[in-house]
Parts: C-alpha cells; structure tokens; sequence
C-alpha cells in the first residue's frame, strides 16, 4: 500500500453512495436509439415499432443499392509539381511561435502543403524543443473559419485598395492637423516590424507605439530599473539553482517564458542511482498552480500575504547571510519562511527567489534576496535580458487618458484585444470610442475590432514572415507554412500587418524583402561565422533559431559604464551593464532608485481582505486569444480536471461552511456564487480546491469571450471573463484583489470535469519517496508487488498464466518519470492533433466520454499514512477513513499519464468476440477499427480506462458542430495518416503506429538498423520536460534498455503488476525533495490484507 | 567455388556478345525502315513531319523547299557550318526559326542520311484509329457482353416453357372433353392451373419438396456470392479523360514505370504523373500512333502548351483522372514497402500493363487477396538488407526449413496497415 493515500476528487474522498453508484456504472447510458430516428421525445412522437422497422428495412435496401454502385474516385495530380513536395511525404519546416506571450522556436510538418503539427524545434536555445498545449494547438487556430477574409470597412467588406486609399487619406488627414497617432500592440520582439513601425512613424511623426500585455510583468521590469537602472526582465536559469522558492510565480505553466523554465527545471529533477540529487522546490501561493502542484513543499498564503512572505524571507535570508533586516509583519508561515530561507542561504549563488507578483515593490525586495544569495550572474543573467513581454502599463494607462480626453486622432491596434482584457477600471472601451479613426489588425472581429472602422486582417503566424528576438543574441524566423488560406481570387484576402504598415508608411518592398535587408544590415555583422549573407541567411531559415554575438566569437556590445547602483539598506554588487547593441531598440529610462525599506513598508502596509481573489492563466487557454480553439477547451485544467468552464475555486472547508454543493466535478451540480469586485459583479459556479488558501478565491482569465469565433456560437460563451477584476495599483496591474465579496447566488449549474472516471479502488497507482530514502535506497518507495501462489509468495513478475509470446523484431517499450512530469498537457493536445481525435464537448465529457487517448491523472494525497496508524494506534477501517478525511488543506500533488499500457497479456484483447483488438509481435496492443462491431466489452474490461468509445458521428452528426471536421477548414488539420474514426467504433493509443510504421521504413530504405531515437510518439517529442522515453527494448543499446535495466532494481515499475496484465508502460517512482519520512519494505502479506479490507470497507 | 562457376559463365559471355555483334554488323545494309528509326531517335523532338512548327519547322514539303538532297546532308550534319560558309538558303532557314542553331549530326553515316531523307520526303501515312476513349487494345483482354444476356435467356426459355406447358395443358383438355363428349362421358370441369398444381404438389410430395429445396438452394447460393461480391471490384475499367495508352508508353516504347510513376520508391503512393512529366516528351511528339493529335491535344489542354506558338500562353486545367485502384480510407498501404523494400513487380498487383490501353483492376484487392501473397511469399530482398539482419536469425532459427514469409515476420498483423 502506497505510503500515501491518493484519492481522485472529492467525490471518491467522500464516497458517496451516488459516487459508488457513477462509478459502478460508467456504461450506464442506454443506447442514443432516438438519435436515429430523428426524434427526441420518443413517448409522444409517431414513431413506434412499424415505423422502426419500415426504417430499417428502407436504410438496408438503400445501403445495399448504394453498395452495389462502384464509387467513382478523382484522382487529381499537379500540372507542375512542385519540386520539393513528393505526394504522401511530409515536408518540415523550420518557424517560430510567438503570440505577445509564449515564444516556441518550432518546426511544423506540412503535408501535401498543408501544415497539420508543430514540434519543438531543438535548435533553439530559448525553447530548447519544447512545446506547449497552446503551440500544440496553434496549428488549429490556423484553420479556424471565423477569420477574416479579407478588410472590412464600417463592418461592411472592402477591398485593400480602397481602404489602403481611405485610411491613406484619413491618416495624412490627422497628421496634418498634428493629432496624435497611436499604435497599440502587444510585447512586439521582431525587430524587423519595430523598423516597420519606425519607417511608419517616420512618415507620421505624431505616430507613438505603446507596447500593452494582457497579463503584464512590467513590475519586474520596474523593479530593475529602480534596482540596476535597466528596465528588463532578466534571463534566468532554473537548472543552475539547488534550491528554488517561488512566490507565487505559475513558472511551469504562465510566467513570463514557461516552456523554457520547464526545459530547465527538468534538468534538476532528474535523478538516478549514479546522480542522487534534485532541486528543492518551495512554493507559497493562494491557488494551487500547476507549479505549486510539482513543488516539494508548498505553503498556502492569502495574497495580501504574498508580499509580506517575500518581506520576510528578505529577512531571514539576511539574518544567516549578515544584512540588515526591513520593517516586517509576523506570519502564519514565518517557520516555513525561515526553512525555506536556510535552503536558500546553503546554496548561495546556486538559488533563486522569483515571485509572481507584478508590483514594483515586491520584485524589488526579491531582487534584494537574490542579491544577498548572489544569484546574479549565475541563476539570474541581467546581461542576456527577454524581451517577451515589454508591455508597459503605466503607458497603457497614460494611452487611454490621452485617448478619454479625445486627444487621439488615429489608433492602430495589432495582435492585442484591450476591450476584453483591460481592468474595469481603466475603462477601454469608452476610451477608445472616442478616437477618430480605429484600426485594427485582428484577424477577427474581436471585441475590440468589432468597434473598430476599419479591420485590415492579418494574416496567420503559420502563413508570415517574421523575426524574433526573444532574448538578447538569440534571434528566430518565421516562414510561411502555407499560401495564405484567405487570398485572391476566392477571397480579398488577408494581408501580414507588417506589410500593411509598410504600404501605409509609402514603402513599396514587401516584408520578407524587408527583413532580409534588416538582417543583412543587423544581424548578420553580430556573427563570424558565414561570410555570405545568402548562406547565413540560409542557414538561419533551416536552423528556424540562430544565437549570434555570443558563443560564435563576436561580441560587439561593449560596456558602457559600471552602474554601482546602491540601494538602502543592502549594498549592492555592482552589475555591469551593457549597451543594448541589439536590433531592438532599448528605451532606457532613469528611474528613481527604489529604497528597500519603503518598499517594505508599502507592502506591510496592505491590508488583508475577508475574501481575497487571486487571478490565474489556465495552461490551456492562458490569456485567452486562442479561445476558439476546441482542443484547448477541451483540454482539462490540469488541477481541477474541469473542461469547458471557468470557474470559483474555494477551500473545501470554507466551502462547507457556507453551505456550498461539495460534489461538484463530472456530472455534479456546482452551487452558483456571484463575485463582485469594486462593484463589478460576474457569476461563475464553485468548485472546492484543496490546496487552496483559506481566505482566497481563485478564477481563471481567459475564459468569457463573446467574439472569439463561432465556438461561442455553436456552445454558448464559454465561462465569464474575469479581466475586468484586474486592479491598478501602483501604476501596474494586479492580478487579484483584496477586497471581494462572494455571495451565493442560490443557483445551481453543470460543470465537466474528466477524472472521477474510475475509482482507484486503495490500489498502489503512483508510487513515491522522498530522496533522502532514494538515496539510502534506489528501490525505496517501489516495493515489488506480490502474490500468494500454491508455492508461496512470489513476485508478481514472476507469476504468469499465460505463454510468453515471441517479440523477434522490435519490442516496443515506453517509460515515463513521474518526477519529470510536471502535468502541463502539452502531450494530451499533442495527441490530439496527431492521431485526429475528435472533440466532443461539455455534455459528452459530463457523461464521461471524452475521448483523449492519454489523459493525465492528478491524485491529491491526505496526510494519513500507514505509519501514523500504527504509530497512533488506530484500527484500520479508522484509519482509511482518516486517509479520506477531506481536511487535507494542502495536499501533495502527483500527475500521471495514462494512455493505453499495451499489456502484453492484455485483458481487453481476451474479450473481443471479433478479434478487433490483438496484440502485434512488436508488442502493440492494435486496435483495428474496421473489424470493431462495438461491442465495449474490452473498455469494461480494461483496468485503465483507456478504451474511447465512438457514441456519436463526431464529424457530421450536427450536435457536434464544434469538432474541427465539420468544417471545411478545419478539416485541413487532420493527419492523413490516422483514420478518422466513425460512430460505434472503439479507439485508444496506438503507440502512434503510424510513426512507427514510417520509422521503420525509412530504416529498411536506407538498408540499416533502426536508430534509436528515429521513431518518437507524439506525447514525448511535445513533452516540455522529456517525461516520456520511447524505444525498442530489443536494442539493448536504446536509452530505454538501458534505463530499464538501471532502473530495475530501482524505480521502475508498471501499474497493477500484481493482476498479471504485463504492461509495456512503465514509470519511475517520483522523488520529493522533503522530509517525510518514508519507511521502505512494507510485509507484501499485511498489503493485501489491508487491501481486502479496504474493500470490504 | 566461384572459379568453377564463373569460367564458363564468361565464356559463354564471350560467345553471345561475338554472335550478337555480328548480328549487327551483318545488319549494316540501311533501308528506309531505318530512316523512321533515326527520326524517331534524332529528330522527333524537334520536328513533326507534318507542318506543324515544333522547336523546328515542320517537314513536311522539304522535298520542295530545300536546295536538294545534297544540301541537305549537309545541313543535318552540320547546320552551323553550312551557314558560316554563307550558303544563302541555309542563313534565311536559321534567321526564319528565330535564329536558333540546329543541333550536329555529324554521327549520322552518308548512307543513314539517305535512308532518313527518303522517310522525311515519303513519311508512311498514319491512319489514326478513333479515340473513343478506354476501349482500343484492351477489347480482347474485357470482352464487352455480347449477345444475349445469360439470366435475360435462362428467364426467355422459363417463360416458353410455362407457355408452351399452358397451351398443351389446354389442347389436352380439349382432347380430353372432346373425347369423353364422343364416348357420352361426363365432360371433366375446367380446374385453373393453380388448383391443379395443388393438387398434384399434394400427391407427389417428394418431388415438390426436392424442387421447393432447389429453388431455395439456388437463391441462396446467388444471393451468397452476389452480398460477397459487394466492394470488389476486379475488372474495374473506368473511362478516363484521356485515354492512355500504357501498352504504347510501357510495352512498345519500353518507358520504365518508374520514369511516370516516380515516387512509387519515395513514398506511400506512386503517384499519378503531373503534367509537366507528359510535356517532357510530348512537347515534341504531337501525334500518336493509335488516336493522332486528338487524345495529346488533351495534354495541351492541361498544361495550357499552345502547339503552333510552342509556348505556355493558355491557363493550366488539372487532369481529373479516374482513380481505378482504390482502397478503403482505413487502409495504409505503401508502394515503397513493397516497390523499393520487398522488390515486388508493379505487375504482381496491378497486372501487366504492357498489354493494356487504360489501365484496369485486375486483382480483387480484396484483405484475403492481400493475405494470401502475405502468406507465401519470401521477402526478396530481407537477406541483404542490414535492418532485417537480427530478425532474420532469429526466425531462421526458429523456422528451420520452413520459408520466413511476410507472414512470419508479422506481416499480417492488424496494425501493419489498419490504424
């Protein structure tokens, strides 16, 4: 038995007699037979037995004459085909994700010139191959039919010319009169279209561009102004740092560059018998984050707290480290702090404190802590700033009181929506409606553009040139993927903003001519490498991502001046600053030198809320400009496991004290609570969070867009948007609130979530330690599971019923590290996209038929332990209910991924009465959708749940009109190489085969053994934190064998072992970096006793 | 070993390659029949002997036109230098085909030219045999459904017999009348047909039932074999947009497959050609054998090639041809597994197209079709190739004597194609 108790939701915590109930029957819906005939209420309709069988036997004469028809199949070549492209064959190319927020470097796989995947492209530096759900889904976006098609003038179509001509006129108009003209975009880091902008201002000079992120960091930036007189966010190195304290900072999943910061902090979670040590993660925040989730300990804090804990680690830290200490606050968690600060002070210069927060006080307190632990220079690179997210707010706001005060003759607005993500308070909209002329590059009518005159679509990233620079010396491209899906003759067309601005600027190269000659002028001197430009050019656009100026010799950048920048009361080391000799231009604006203790003395001076809210990003949708993609609404919150929905989150325990429904995930009603907020009131189900600060609330942004697309049609607007709750304070955003009033609005509403699916029935799933246990033992935590046979007890590996089949070819394997996963759900969208799974909405995923192959389970785990029981003497039916006692207030946290296991004896294979399902001699478990009849027998008898069943035509049946294959561009997105799956046919993982079948081939061409490393699944080449391991375990010289083997005797290990299944999934067992002792070698014999009783309990 | 086998390998070698080349030099003596073959091979690319203007001028009149035989030996073997010597009629040639040079030939022996003038001045005279499209060659190989239809003539002969059986039905019974009337009998009443049969089904219940149990074995039986036919379509032979001549391209001419179909090596599928393949050779050939210009305009057509102005001026329209060997949508099958990995004929499954006109299903295609080759057949090329290396052993040694088939080796596991 697990040391730790998991249980899946709240539901099975409290186990209900309706929980026992959905769990017992997962099948129980009946057969949709008034889906067919057209009628939804069956009792009084006409429709009885004569009518279904004068249907039936109509439908069989009609199938059988329309059998007997020879289909007639087009087949329709090229005239001239195109060199590059071979039909059936995938072309990669090199390009870059940024949307204002998230920069991937990536490759996208085009077939037949269409783009259908992005992957990490491992060339770049920055995202290091990595991807998200959100670049995992950006392939989608592309072809989504509520773009534009071309520009819109007065909400009525228009063609480029005349609206080229009309605001060419209108333009010239208000520059003459001297009125303002204001260009508001999102963080821009293509250098290229900042000279864009330059050349427009230059032929506007009262042109002013403001730089505004829907979720900001410009405090950070503030902070270092005032602290190092340079206004960046710095670089910073997760996998340099033993120790890691984050206060509130979401860095796997939001904050500022998170694909890069998982790719990082992987790096220090990795452990194995030869290298036995890890970072220690420590995180206080109100929600429970996906980070929060990963930490080691995690320490719940209200958010008027959050920058007294900053404060007061500030403090502790310098009491160990010699420095003097700021005014403080005493807090519930000072011991936590002053652990946590020990850690920190142990790891000098090997640390590093981030914070969340977006208030220039609180960063600059926790850039005093990382001086103190001298992390600059080394977890933190001041020198190598991002410039992801230069949004302003102080110019944001300055923008909108100059636009209030009917100052603005003309606004330009590209890739930023602030009609939907401005503060209520700042009051955009109206602001905005004021100014003469409004433009917008949307590639929607959006909230924004829908107010606007004139909408001049941009085109997709997937169709663009562009440049980014994401980071200093690190630069990236983008190339066009497709011809634009909108363009002449069929449509007007849309056009690349760049290229609209250049026009519109009297500049008649087009934009890739453009860059080209920007690159040939900038870049292309900061390296030593190439001596033509056509070949550096080259090799930039098959590389997708250069680093240049550092590494390749040259650094042309020289030290301007030694900035010793003093602040009371901690002396600071002085940092050397560089001139930005980069293509972006830096505005280095000189900033009043912040002084710690009045920073201190401001954050003391907070006052705690009754009820607090603290805003957040879901890993899906983020800030919400992909809220028309159906696969990120689908996507489950990797916490809340709830699809479709924003929604209140809230401490159970408070929960039940105000009375609110507790059973609220899958089918389960949620009590419906109003939110008001400075007198701005939205309404949103509750949903109880363990883990969640007492005191606080939490609600996803993002969510509650009205003119994000058609979805919103065909679903109804998708959750509320939380936006109008962000605050200003201080001349910066704050994401929350301090005084909220949550009241119950005496509603009840729907809510779907996907995990109580399957109970775990006590059974060991996940399997942990701690690592001073790994350390002593690698197998600590791993127990062999072991069964009671006529000859004794024996290991469960070695007991079997069955033959051992033959694998002469390959045998494929696969291994996850529970300690790497972070739980993102890069894979899940991943899969998606690559094996053509269908959508299916909030009502299907209530009655638990969602059909993601690999889902990611979360289990919280209860504080009671086996040990504890013992120890307290308590009986063993107290102590399971004691284990599923619902007062876990934070709970650890572990995901796992689960996607077909392909047991080698494989229960589900056993009851097919078609032979459907089968095992292949590489050790597949296939699935052959065309033999199925639909039985599901194999998904009740499948111990995972993995087993998706086709209830409906999700790609015609008109219910399901939000799946992207009802659409005739979204059909576009889907793999060639998958089948698209019909109604009554079951589906699950396949180990991607269709990969492996092309992997193999290309190793029987080139007449030599297969690579290892040729073939990757889907799951493991999008996982940011390479969690995933894929091989042939016949090839002892694969990174799987060999890890197989080490980790044998260690932390290897499959689920549910001891029922002889033999699955080809493994997992190691997750390490915490904590101190909870866990004892090793447990009596096989008492655990399955206690199991046994478990169940009769 | 290899001594023993190679000496007289090489010299039996020796022995063909002498009687072959003197096959060719015996063979020396050039007819007229030779002048189409050095056309074909020298001339056809650029010239039609016709009128019409290819790279070059038509040929057709040159007789009349040039200066002489004579002259024109001379101008094919060397145009460049006829003209630099300043023969008047050899310049106005050059500078009225926009002053391109011919091509030397110089190769070309006295008596090859002759031979070649000789077919230029009297070209045979083509008789194009219709175009109708898919039938042409292939009649033979799909005899079309003459004469009467078997199921039309079995039901005529059922409906004479029943009439035939109704009439002596009703002369008998006025036989019969007509004699009970003379001997003073009873005159028999008239029973209809159907009573009758009753009547005589219930007496003679054995035979009923055999006929009741044939006529229900035998619907039975068509009904089977005609459900079982359903999705299969061997002999599918549909029109085409233009009817291609494969025999012509791949049998007569000998055009490998893969020069049309190139990427059967490359990729999943072997891919129909693009247009621009045809135009590689049909730039230059206008006219075919069997259909004339008529089935190549169509090319023109597609590629928007303006023959007489021998340029791309006219919009391109695709070439919708009809796909003749589908498979379902949850099929994959890979023409580079089996072309270029397993070295499989194209003719094994698409049969041999070097006799056929548009092309035609011969195999059912069919899962049981697929299993069976799956079933008996060696991978040719396995041995050699290093990635079956380690499989091989271990099936060698595991299936000692036996044959290692595609099925040995997993190659009728579901996933192979269905996923």
């Amino acid at each position: 038995m697990a040391t730790k108790k998991y249980w899946k939701g709240l539901e099975e915590l409290n186990n209900s007699p309706e929980f026992v109930q959905k769990a017992q029957s997962e099948f129980a819906e009946q057969i949709p037979v008034e889906k067919f005939l057209g009628n939804e209420n069956q009792e009084t309709s006409g429709t009885n037995r004569r009518d279904f069988l004068k249907f039936l036997g109509f439908s069989v004469t009609a199938a059988s004459l329309a059998a007997c028809e020879t289909p007639v199949n087009k087949a329709i070549p090229y005239v001239v085909k195109p060199e590059e492209i071979t039909p059936g064959v995938a072309n990669w190319y090199a390009s870059t994700y940024y949307d204002g927020s998230d920069y991937a470097s990536i490759i996208v796989k085009t077939r037949e010139g269409r783009p259908i995947k992005v992957e990490g492209n491992d060339f770049s530096k920055v995202s290091m191959g990595g991807t998200n759900a959100r670049v995992q889904a950006s392939v989608l976006s592309l072809y989504d039919s509520s773009r534009l098609t071309g520009p819109t003038a007065n909400g009525a179509a228009a063609t480029w010319e005349n609206v080229d001509k009309e605001i060419g006129g209108k333009l010239a108009a208000v520059a003459a009169k001297g009125g303002a003209i204001r260009i508001l975009s999102s963080s821009i880091i293509s250098p290229s279209t900042k000279a864009v902008i330059a050349e427009f201002t230059a032929k506007y000079p009262t042109t002013k561009h403001v730089m505004y992120d829907a979720v900001s960091y410009s405090g950070i930036a503030k902070a270092n102004a005032g602290t190092f007189g340079q206004e960046v966010i710095p670089s910073y190195n997760f996998a340099k740092a033993n120790v890691i304290v984050s206060i509130a900072a979401d860095f796997l999943a939001n904050w500022i560059s998170p694909i890069e910061f998982s790719k990082q902090y992987a790096k220090t979670r990795k452990v194995s018998k030869d290298h036995a040590e890890m970072s220690k993660h420590i995180q206080f925040e109100s929600n429970l984050s996906l980070t929060g989730a990963n930490a080691d300990e995690r320490i719940p804090v209200k958010v008027s707290e959050q920058g007294k804990v900053a404060v007061n680690l500030y403090n502790a830290v310098a009491k160990i480290v010699g420095g003097s200490a700021l005014p403080s606050s005493a807090l519930a968690c000072d011991a936590a702090i002053a652990k946590a600060a020990k850690e920190l002070a142990e790891n000098k210069g090997k640390s590093l404190v981030v914070s969340g927060s977006n208030d220039v006080n609180v960063q600059a307190v926790v850039n005093g802590i990382n001086q103190m632990l001298d992390n600059y220079g080394k977890t933190i690179d001041l020198e190598n700033p991002t410039y992801t997210h230069q949004g302003d707010d102080a110019a944001f706001a300055d923008l909108v009181a100059e636009m209030a005060a009917g100052k603005v003759g003309a606004i330009i607005t590209y890739n930023t929506n602030p009609v939907y993500t401005a503060p209520a308070s700042v009051k955009f909209a109206d602001a905005y409606n004021k100014v003469g002329l409004r433009i917008s590059f949307a590639d929607r009518a959006d909230e924004t553009a829908s107010l606007a005159q004139y909408i001049c679509p941009d085109s997709h990233y997937l169709e663009s040139w562009n440049d980014f620079n994401p980071k200093k010396a690190h630069y990236s491209l983008a190339q066009p993927t497709i011809t634009p899906l909108f363009a002449q003759p069929r449509h007007e067309g849309t056009r690349q903003a760049q290229d609209t601005l250049l026009k519109w600027a009297g500049n008649t190269t087009d934009y890739l001519t453009y860059i080209q000659k920007n690159w040939m002028e900038k870049v292309y001197p900061m390296q030593g490498k190439y001596m033509m430009f056509t070949e550096f050019w080259n090799h930039s656009l098959h590389n997708g991502a250069i680093e240049v100026g550092k590494g390749e010799g040259e650094v042309l950048a020289t030290p301007v001046a030694d900035s010793t920048a003093v602040i009371a009361p901690v002396a600071v080391k002085p940092v050397k600053v560089e001139k930005s000799a980069d293509v972006t231009p830096e505005v280095v604006t000189v900033v009043a030198k912040i002084s710690l203790n009045d920073a201190a003395q401001k954050i003391n001076a907070v006052k705690a809320g009754a009820m607090e809210l603290a805003l957040y990003e879901k890993v899906g949708l983020g800030n919400g400009n992909q809220a028309n993609n159906p696969w990120l609404q689908e996507l489950p919150d990797p916490i809340s496991k709830i699809t479709w929905d924003n929604y209140v989150t809230m401490a159970p325990a408070q929960m039940a004290k105000e009375g609110y429904l507790m059973m609220e995930r899958q089918d389960r009603e949620a009590s419906v609570v109003t939110v008001t907020v400075n007198g701005k009131t939205i309404k949103l189900p509750v949903v109880p969070q363990p883990g969640q600060a007492e005191g606080t609330v939490g609600i996803a942004l993002g969510y509650g867009r009205e003119k994000a697309g058609s979805l919103s049609e065909k679903t109804g607007v998708i959750g509320q948007n939380a936006f109008p709750f962000v605050q200003v304070v201080n001349g910066t955003m704050m994401y929350g609130a301090l005084e909220v009033s949550v009241a119950n609005a005496n509603e009840t509403t729907e809510i779907a979530g996907t995990q109580i699916h399957h109970t775990l029935m006590g059974r060991e799933i996940v399997k942990e330690t701690n690592l001073e246990s790994y350390k002593k033992n690698p197998k600590s935590g791993n127990h062999d599971e072991m069964l009671v046979t006529h000859s004794g007890v024996k290991k469960a590996s070695t007991v079997d019923l069955w033959d051992e089949f033959d694998r002469p070819g390959h045998s494929w394997g696969m291994t996850i590290d529970l300690n790497s996963c972070i739980g993102c759900g890069s894979c899940v969208v991943s899969c998606t996209a690559e094996n053509n799974v269908a959508v299916v909405g909030k009502d299907q995923v209530m009655k638990t038929r969602e059909m993601h192959w690999l889902r990611i389970d979360r289990y919280y785990s209860s504080d009671m332990t086996k040990e504890v029981a013992k120890e307290e003497g308590i009986g063993a039916i107290d102590m399971y209910l004691e284990m599923e006692n619902p007062a876990a207030a934070n709970p650890k946290v572990v995901f796992q991924p689960i996607m077909c296991q392909h047991c080698n004896h494989a229960p589900c294979e056993n009851v097919c009465p078609v032979l459907a399902t089968n095992h292949s001699s590489d050790g597949l478990n296939q699935m052959t959708y065309n033999r199925c009849v639909g039985t599901r027998y194999c998904a009740n008898n499948c111990p995972f749940k993995v087993r998706r069943f086709n209830w409906f035509n999700y790609n015609g049946n008109s219910d399901f009109a939000f799946n992207p294959t009802q659409d005739d561009l979204g059909r576009m997105v889907l793999n060639p190489d998958v089948v698209v799956r019909s109604r009554g046919v079951m589906e699950k993982c396949s180990m991607c085969v269709q990969r492996i079948q092309e992997g193999k081939l290309e190793a029987k061409k080139s007449e030599a053994p297969l690579k290892d490393g040729a073939i990757k699944t889907a799951c493991q080449q999008s996982c940011p934190t390479n969690a995933i391991y894929f091989g042939d375990l016949n090839d002892e010289n694969s990174e799987i064998a060999k890890l197989r083997k080490e980790e044998a005797e260690g932390r290897n290990y499959f689920i549910l072992e001891e029922i002889g299944i033999k699955p080809t999934v493994s997992y190691l067992t997750k390490v915490r970096n904590c101190e909870d002792t866990i004892e090793d070698g447990r009596k096989s014999a008492g655990h399955s006793e206690a199991k046994s009783e478990k169940e009769h309990a | 070993m290899d001594t023993m086998c190679n000496k007289p390998r090489k010299q039996i070698l020796a022995i063909i390659s002498f009687l072959f080349l003197s096959f060719i030099f015996s063979a020396n003596n050039v007819s007229a029949a030779d002048g189409a073959k050095i056309f074909k091979q020298n001339c056809a690319v650029c010239h039609s002997l016709g009128t019409n203007k290819l790279t070059g001028p038509g040929l057709a009149g040159i007789a009349t036109r040039a200066p002489g035989d004579e002259w024109l030996k001379k101008w094919i073997k060397n145009s460049d230098a006829l003209r630099k010597s300043g023969d008047a009629y050899a310049v106005k040639v050059y500078n009225d085909n926009n002053q391109v040079p011919m091509s030397a030939f110089e190769f070309l022996s006295d008596e090859e030219l002759t031979s070649l003038i000789e077919y230029i001045k009297a070209p045979p005279v083509e008789t194009p045999k219709g175009n109708s499209g898919a039938t042409g060659d292939l009649a033979a190989a799909v005899p079309a459904e003459q004469g009467m239809n078997p199921l039309a003539l079995l039901i005529g002969v059922i409906v004479f017999l029943i009439v035939i059986v109704a009439v002596l039905r009703g002369v008998r019974f006025s036989l019969k009348n007509l004699q009970n009337e003379k001997q003073g009998l009873p005159l028999e009443e008239a029973v209809g047909p159907w009573t009758e049969l009753k009547s005589w089904m219930s007496v003679n219940k054995t035979k009923t039932g055999l006929v009741i149990l044939f006529i229900v074995g035998g619907l039975s039986s068509a009904g089977w074999y005609a459900l079982k036919g359903i999705g299969i379509y061997e002999g599918y032979h549909p029109t085409q947009p233009i009817a291609f001549n494969h025999k012509l391209h791949a049998g007569d001419n000998a055009i490998d497959c893969q020069y049309c179909h190139s990427t059967v090596e490359k990729s999943k599928t072997a891919s129909i050609p693009s247009v621009n393949v045809c135009m590689n050779c049909h730039k230059g050939i206008s006219q075919g054998p069997t259909t004339g210009t008529a089935e190549i305009a169509k090319i023109y057509e597609a590629a928007g090639w303006d023959p007489d102005k021998g340029a791309y001026t006219k919009p391109e329209r695709p070439i919708q041809w009809v796909k003749v060997h589908n498979l379902p949508d949850f099929v994959f099958f890979s023409h580079q597994q089996h072309v270029k990995v397993g070295k499989q004929d194209c003719a094994n499954c698409h049969g041999d197209l070097k006799t056929m006109t548009t092309a035609q299903q011969v195999k059912p295609l069919t899962m049981a079709w697929c299993i069976e080759c799956h079933n008996k057949t060696e991978v040719p090329g396995m041995k050699d190739n290093p990635y079956y290396e380690s499989l091989h052993k271990k099936l060698a040694e595991k299936y000692k004597d036996q044959p290692i088939t595609v099925a040995k080796m997993g190659g009728i596991e579901c996933a192979k194609c269905h996923y």
